[in-house]
């Protein structure tokens, strides 16, 4: 509840405007001149000041400049009958000052009253750990697990696609645990090959050129604390056995140092591979994963989470309203878009998407303006290889017709305009029968041809290579 | 129309608008109101002082019609 002060010469609507605010369930207090306005204010203090333009003894301004010349960093909005001054006004509107024309009706009180900056509050009430967003079932799933581990000291593996908010969640593991000390993020993808020692274990002065002082390392930096490593798959494997220490010993040694440091922190390490690509493309080493994915979570994409999209969208919104003092909104037809688009790039997408419809948006009615399509150039691109890909899936269940045949994934060739479509026959051929093991039966069967073809391929291309 | 005439147009419509805002945050009030138990007889009395109203703004109307006639 609010004590409002309402100046207005206008007895009815002065009145009536009484009668609205305190059916929103605020205190109201009228004057109908500035000599009366003053008095209210030496007597008491008032949480929002609906002020008149022209009033009988003089203009509404002169008492604004009295309020803040007296110290008093109440809201004003100013109203006025006339729709002309009303450009006059935006002008001099800034901090703390607002206008309203009338007819004021009751959404214009209740928003002067409980601007967006409550709003903005409402939603960081309902950032979990201070900040993660959603409310859908995966979500509160994943609460419960933050929960759980951050009581612990376990190390953290997340893993999820690029943009489903990684430092976040790393950034909720730590708060919701209770340690004293910092959260420190490292990119290891970013950070160059030479210099990863000495940024991860530090270094003494003087341990290499340019070693003009000593540095403390991450894990020296996070003690007591969280160290995020994000990223951890791009770090060179030659590096890992480096870091396979420290997680083991518990000890640090600077790059030049020689004495052995303790180091206390957990570490959470972020990777937007698959455990299936980290187990077969060798990017990182199976003593570190075992060693860092003693609590893996997987964060669920966006699309797989679509109910908490509206959530998201609001926040970014408020979000840059805020910063822009505006006040725009989204449309319910956008939102719906929003909703049903499968966001590849995931949160961050929808942030950047958001973000470029402010900057677009539409003066007059106040909302933001979307593009015809959502997809980003790098979403297109991604579209286009699944799509390919998937297509070449389906042809195996199509020609084979035994059930072992539709198991087998048969490699896909490397198609690159240039190649002629014998190159890539080839290609499929060999390949095709390098998956099912040299078994011509079975290969014929899944590329479609007979037999006696495979067999007659197979001579040509023999004949080839010996000619 | 003379600059004169302009004059008394404006201030008319500035009197016009006094009515008409009336009526609009009178509305406000029932919907508001409506919301309340037993709150039948008020929203009677502000539907007077709407129709109130509309007569002093159709009033107003019609002297800007007169005094068309009148020149």
């Amino acid at each position: 509840m609010k004590t409002v002060l309402l100046v207005d010469d206008d007895h009815d609507f002065a009145e009536l405007a009484c009668r609205i605010v305190e059916y929103l369930g605020h205190d109201a207090c009228l004057a109908n001149d500035l000599a009366s306005a003053r008095q209210w204010l030496e007597t008491q203090s008032f949480d929002h000041i609906f002020l008149d333009f022209m009033l009988p003894d003089g203009s509404g301004l002169h008492l604004v400049d009295e309020i803040r010349a007296a110290g008093i960093r109440t809201p004003i909005t100013m109203v006025t009958g006339h729709p002309s001054v009303k450009s006059a006004l935006s002008q001099l509107c800034h901090d703390g000052l607002n206008y309203l024309t009338k007819p004021v009706d009751a959404d214009d009180f209740r928003n002067a009253l409980s601007p967006s900056k409550n709003k903005a509050k409402r939603t960081e009430s309902q950032a979990h750990f201070g900040v993660l967003l959603g409310e859908s079932t995966k979500m509160k799933h994943l609460y419960k697990m933050i929960e759980r581990v951050a009581g612990t000291d376990a190390n953290v593996m997340l893993m999820g696609e690029s943009g489903v908010g990684k430092e976040m969640f790393a950034r909720a593991i730590h708060n919701a645990s209770t340690v004293t000390g910092d959260l420190v993020n490292v990119n290891c993808g970013a950070i160059p090959k030479d210099l990863i020692g000495s940024e991860l274990f530090g270094h003494e002065k003087g341990a290499f050129t340019g070693a003009n002082a000593q540095k403390v390392g991450v894990f020296e930096q996070a003690e007591n604390g969280t160290l995020f490593l994000d990223e951890l798959t791009e770090m060179p494997i030659e590096q890992q056995p480096n870091l396979l220490r420290v997680l083991e010993t518990h000890t640090v040694t600077r790059v030049g140092g020689t004495k052995p440091i303790k180091v206390n922190c957990r570490v959470i390490s972020a990777t937007n591979r698959s455990v299936e690509d980290i187990a077969t493309n060798d990017v990182l080493r199976e003593d570190i994963y075992f060693r860092l994915a003693v609590f893996p979570i997987h964060i669920p994409p966006l699309r797989e989470r679509k109910e908490d999209i509206p959530l998201l969208a609001e926040h970014f919104l408020q979000g840059l309203n805020k910063k822009g003092n505006s006040q725009y909104v989204i449309k319910a037809a956008d939102m719906s878009r929003l909703v049903e688009y499968d966001w590849p790039g995931n949160v961050r997408e929808l942030k950047h998407t958001i973000h470029r419809a402010y900057i677009m948006a539409d003066h007059d009615d106040h909302s933001l303006v979307f593009d015809a399509n959502f997809a980003s150039p790098f979403a297109q691109a991604k579209r286009m290889v699944e799509h390919a890909q998937l297509n070449r899936a389906s042809i195996p269940p199509q020609v084979g017709t035994s059930s072992r045949a539709n198991a087998i994934q048969v490699p896909t060739p490397e198609m690159k305009p240039g190649k002629t479509i014998e190159e890539v026959e080839r290609e499929l051929i060999y390949q095709t029968l390098e998956s099912v093991e040299g078994n011509k039966t079975l290969a014929a069967r899944m590329l479609g041809i007979s037999t006696k073809t495979l067999y007659n391929r197979l001579n040509a291309y023999e004949g080839e290579t010996q000619s | 129309m003379t600059q004169h005439d302009q004059g008394t147009l404006a201030k008319l419509v500035h009197d016009a608008r006094k009515p008409l805002n009336q009526i609009s945050m009178n509305s406000e009030l029932i919907k508001l109101i409506a919301e309340q138990p037993d709150s039948q007889q008020q929203i009677i009395e502000i539907a007077n002082t709407i129709i109130k109203a509309t007569k002093e703004c159709s009033e107003l109307l019609q002297t800007l019609v007169e005094q068309g006639n009148d020149e």
